[in-house]
C-alpha cells in the first residue's frame, strides 16, 4: 500500500516537475506556475509517506500557498503575454534532457552501489514536539539567523521594486 | 527498490529536471522555478535519509529542511523583485537579453 | 521559557548581534528621524552609526575572550574566529566610509542597513560549525548583496549585474544544497566535525565524492573560482564601487575562512597509500582543477580587460586560484597549522588591497563617470596621494617584495610544498603560478604606466567625461583618499612586518587546535 502510493505520488511529481519546465502543450509561464504547485503538493504526499507530517503541511501552507502566490502575481502583473511567443530553443531542450538523464543514471547507480542498508525503521512520534525544541534550544542561533535573513529579504524586496520617484 | 533507494532517485531525477530547465530555459520566472525544484529535491532527500537512514532519534533532518523552506521562499521574493526591477527597464524577463556587460 | 538560552545566545554572538542591532538603527533613524533631511545629512548619520556599531562590535570581541563549540558544536568562537571577525567588521567600517561619496541611491538606511546585515552574514560564515549554520551565512550574505549590486537603478547595468549574480548564486545554492543532503545521509549528522568523524577511513565511495564535488560548487561561487566566476566581473563592474569593494573584500575572506574550515573540519584528508588514495576524498583533485583554472584564466583574461574594475575582478579570479593552493595544503594534520595561517594571511591581506583599489576605482568613477583605465591617464598628476595608493595596491597584487603580498605569496606557497600526500600536484601548481606572474606584473604595470607616465593630451573630457568637475575638484581630499591611503599604510605595514598578523594568526590557529 505504502509503495504503491508512492509510487504514484512520485510519478505524478515528476510528471507535473517536467511540465514546469518544458510544456509541449502550453507556453504560457501561468502554466507552468500551475504545474509547479502541483508538483509541490505531490512532495507534500511524499512527505507524509516518510511520516515528515508536519514538514508536509508546511509545504503546502508555504510553498504551495505563499510562494505559488508570489509567482503568479508576478507573472500576472509583469502581463507577459508578448514573452509567449518566442520559441524554445530545441537543441537547449534536448542538451537540457541529456543532463537530466546523465545526472539520473549516475545518481542511480551511485545510490544503489552505496546507499546504506536500510533498517527496518522505527515508527515516528512526535517529531513536530521534537522539532520544535529543537528549534528553541540547539538551533536557537540558526532560528534567529532566519530571523536576519527575513529581515533583509524584506528590506531588499522594498528596495528593489519600489519605483524611483526620480 | 528499498524505501530509501526509490526516494533518493526520486529525488535526483527531480534535481535533474530543475537543473535542466534552470540551464537552458531563458524566462527568468521559469528559471526561478527549476531553481525551486532543485531545493524541493534536496528536502526530499534529507527526509528520506532522516527516516530510512536511522536518523529518527533526532529532529536535525526536519530542521534543516525547515531552514531550507525558509530561506528559498526569502530568495524567491528577492529573485522575483530583482525581476520586476529588471522588467521595468527592459521590458522583458528574458534572461539572453542581459548581454549588455562585456569585457 | 528558556531564558538561559537566550542568554547563552546574547553571550556567544554577542558581535553579530551588535551588528544587526546598528542595522535596525540605521533603518530606524534614517526612516523617522532623518525623513526630509538633506541626503547628505543622512549618509554622515548613517555612517556614524555603522560606525558606533562596528566599534561596539570590535571591542566585544577584543575585550570578551571566549571560547567555546557551544549548542553540540553548532557555533565555533575561538581567537581565530574572532581575528577573523574582526577584520570583517574592519572591511564593512571602511566600505561604509567609501560609501558617504554614494550619491547614486537615495535610500539611505536601506543601504547601510543592508551592508551592515551582509556583515553579519560573514560573521555567520566565519563562526559556522555547522552545515544548516553554513548554508544560512552564506544565503544571509547573498541575499543583502543582491539587491546592494541593484541599487543603482539609475544605472543601466546594475540591475543586470544583480540578476546575473543572483541566477549564478542561487543556482550554486541549489547545487551545494543537493551535496550537503548527502552529506547529511552519509554521516547522519549535519555538524561538520561529526562529518568527519563519521566519514574518516571510508574506501573510495562514488556517492562521497558526489557529494563532496557538489559541495564545493557553492564556495566556488561564493569566491569566484573558475568555472563558478561568470558572475564577478560582471557584478564588479555593473554594482556601485562601495558594494564591489566589500564583495571583493569581505566576501572573499569569509568565504576563503569558510572554505578552509570546511575543508578541514569537515573532509577526510587523503591517505598516503599510493596514488589512487589522493582521490579517496574528492576534494582534493576538484580543488586541484579549480586552482588551476583559476590561476591560467583570471591571469590571461585580465591582460585583454579595458576597464578598471573588471580587470580588478579577473585579479581577484587569479587571487582566488592562488588562495586554492592553500586550501589544497590543508590536507594533512601535521600542515595545516601554517596552511590555515596562510591562507588568513593572504586573503585578509589581499582584502585589505581589493578594497583600497576599489576606493581608487571609485574616486576615478565618480569624476569620469566610468572607470575604463583610459580615464586613469595622468591621475599621478591630477591626485597623486590616489594614484601612490594605487601603486601599493596594485604592486602588493603583484607580489612585490616590501608590500603584503609577497609574504602572502611566499608563505601559501611555502605550505602549498609542504602539502603531505599530495606534492607532485602542490608542486606543479606552484610552478603554473610563479610562471604566471609575469603576466601579473604585466598588467599591474600597464594600468600604473597609463596613471604616471601616460601624458593625457586629449584630455578625456567630452562625451567621454560628464564628471561635474573636470579640475578643480579632483584633487580634494576626499574619503575615497582617506579610505586608500589608510589601506596602503596596512598593506606596507603588513609586508614590512608580517609578523604583526601572521604571529597572532598562529597563535589563533594553534588555540583553535588547527
Amino acid at each position: 500500500m505504502q509503495a504503491a502510493l508512492f509510487y504514484i505520488f512520485a510519478a505524478l511529481a515528476l510528471v507535473c516537475g517536467f511540465l514546469v519546465v518544458a510544456n509541449p502543450f502550453s507556453r504560457n509561464p501561468v502554466t507552468s506556475a500551475m504545474c509547479l504547485v502541483l508538483t509541490l503538493v505531490w512532495l507534500a504526499g511524499l512527505f507524509v509517506l516518510l511520516e515528515a507530517f508536519f514538514l508536509g503541511a508546511v509545504q503546502i501552507l508555504i510553498y504551495a500557498g505563499a510562494v505559488m502566490v508570489l509567482f503568479l502575481f508576478v507573472i500576472m502583473l509583469l502581463d507577459l503575454r508578448a514573452e509567449e511567443r518566442r520559441r524554445l530553443k530545441r537543441l537547449g531542450l534536448v542538451g537540457g534532457g541529456l543532463v537530466a538523464a546523465a545526472l539520473a543514471v549516475l545518481l542511480r547507480g551511485v545510490i544503489h552501489e552505496a546507499a546504506p542498508a536500510a533498517a527496518a525503521p522505527p515508527a515516528v512520534e512526535g517529531t513536530t514536539e521534537a522539532l520544535g525544541r529543537l528549534l528553541f534550544t540547539r538551533y536557537l542561533l540558526p532560528f534567529e539567523a532566519v530571523s536576519v535573513l527575513l529581515l533583509v529579504a524584506m528590506v531588499g524586496v522594498v528596495l528593489l521594486s519600489k519605483k524611483e520617484l526620480k | 527498490m528499498s524505501p530509501l533507494e526509490r526516494a533518493l532517485v526520486v529525488s535526483a531525477l527531480l534535481f535533474g529536471i530543475g537543473l535542466a530547465g534552470a540551464l537552458t530555459r531563458r524566462n527568468a520566472i521559469l528559471v526561478l522555478a527549476g531553481i525551486e525544484l532543485m531545493l524541493t529535491a534536496v528536502n526530499l532527500n534529507v527526509i528520506a535519509f532522516w527516516r530510512h537512514g536511522g536518523q529518527t532519534a533526532s529532529a536535525a533532518g526536519p530542521a534543516f529542511v525547515l531552514f531550507v523552506i525558509a530561506v528559498a521562499a526569502a530568495e524567491t521574493a528577492v529573485g522575483l523583485a530583482l525581476i520586476i526591477a529588471w522588467f521595468r527597464q527592459r521590458r522583458t524577463v528574458q534572461l539572453d537579453e542581459a548581454d549588455t556587460l562585456k569585457g | 521559557m528558556n531564558n538561559a538560552a537566550y542568554i547563552q545566545l546574547f553571550k556567544l554572538a554577542g558581535p553579530e548581534m551588535l551588528i544587526a542591532l546598528a542595522a535596525l538603527a540605521v533603518l530606524l533613524v534614517d526612516l523617522t528621524l532623518m525623513r526630509g533631511a538633506p541626503v547628505r545629512a543622512r549618509r554622515v548619520i548613517a555612517v556614524l552609526l555603522t560606525g558606533v556599531g562596528g566599534f561596539a562590535a570590535a571591542l566585544y570581541l577584543l575585550q570578551v575572550p571566549l571560547r567555546a563549540v557551544s549548542w553540540g558544536g553548532l557555533w565555533a568562537v575561538d581567537p581565530l574566529t574572532q581575528l577573523v571577525k574582526l577584520g570583517l567588521v574592519g572591511l564593512a567600517v571602511l566600505t561604509a566610509v567609501l560609501s558617504l561619496e554614494a550619491d547614486y541611491t537615495d535610500h539611505v538606511g536601506e543601504h547601510f542597513a543592508l551592508l551592515l546585515l551582509a556583515t553579519v552574514g560573514l560573521m555567520v560564515m566565519a563562526g559556522a560549525a555547522d552545515l544548516v549554520l553554513v548554508f544560512l551565512g552564506l544565503e544571509l550574505t547573498g541575499l543583502s548583496l543582491y539587491p546592494l549590486v541593484a541599487l543603482n537603478k539609475a544605472g543601466p547595468r546594475a540591475t543586470e549585474a544583480a540578476l546575473k549574480y543572483f541566477f549564478f548564486g542561487a543556482l550554486a545554492a541549489a547545487v551545494t544544497l543537493f551535496g550537503f543532503s548527502f552529506l547529511y545521509g552519509l554521516s547522519g549528522t549535519t555538524n561538520l566535525a561529526g562529518i568527519a568523524a563519521a566519514l574518516r577511513g571510508r574506501g573510495f565511495d562514488p556517492l562521497l565524492a558526489l557529494a563532496v564535488v557538489f559541495s564545493l560548487v557553492g564556495f566556488g561561487f561564493k569566491v569566484a573560482a573558475v568555472p563558478f566566476h561568470l558572475w564577478a566581473p560582471d557584478a564588479y563592474q555593473g554594482a556601485p564601487t562601495p558594494v564591489a569593494a566589500f564583495i571583493a573584500s569581505g566576501s572573499k575572506l569569509a568565504g576563503f575562512f569558510l572554505l578552509g574550515r570546511f575543508v578541514a573540519l569537515a573532509l577526510p584528508e587523503s591517505g598516503d597509500a599510493g596514488r589512487a588514495a589522493l582521490f579517496t576524498p574528492g576534494w582534493v583533485p576538484a580543488v586541484a582543477v579549480l586552482a588551476l583554472a583559476s590561476m591560467v584564466l583570471g591571469n590571461l583574461a585580465a591582460l585583454a580587460q579595458r576597464d578598471l574594475k573588471r580587470l580588478l575582478a579577473y585579479s581577484a579570479i587569479a587571487h582566488a586560484g592562488y588562495l586554492l593552493l592553500a586550501v589544497l595544503a590543508l590536507n594533512g594534520a601535521a600542515n595545516r597549522p601554517a596552511a590555515l595561517a596562510a591562507l588568513v594571511y593572504y586573503a585578509g591581506t589581499y582584502a585589505l588591497a581589493g578594497l583600497g583599489a576599489f576606493a581608487v576605482a571609485g574616486h576615478v568613477e565618480r569624476h569620469a563617470g566610468a572607470a575604463a583605465l583610459n580615464h586613469l591617464t595622468g591621475l599621478g598628476r591630477r591626485a597623486p596621494w590616489l594614484a601612490a595608493g594605487l601603486a601599493v595596491f596594485l604592486l602588493s597584487l603583484a607580489g612585490l617584495p616590501p608590500l603584503a603580498g609577497f609574504p602572502a605569496k611566499f608563505y601559501v606557497f611555502a605550505a602549498a610544498l609542504n602539502t603531505p600526500h599530495a606534492g607532485a600536484v602542490s608542486l606543479g601548481l606552484v610552478v603554473v603560478a610563479l610562471l604566471l606572474s609575469p603576466v601579473g606584473f604585466y598588467y599591474y604595470l600597464r594600468v600604473l604606466k597609463l596613471a604616471f607616465v601616460t601624458e593625457s593630451e586629449k584630455r578625456p573630457a567630452g562625451p567621454d567625461a560628464p564628471g561635474n568637475s573636470p579640475q578643480g575638484g579632483e584633487n580634494r581630499f576626499g574619503v575615497e583618499t582617506a579610505v586608500a591611503l589608510l589601506a596602503a599604510a596596512g598593506v606596507l605595514g603588513l609586508g614590512l612586518f608580517p609578523q604583526w598578523l601572521l604571529g597572532p594568526l598562529q597563535a589563533a590557529v594553534r588555540e583553535a587546535g588547527g
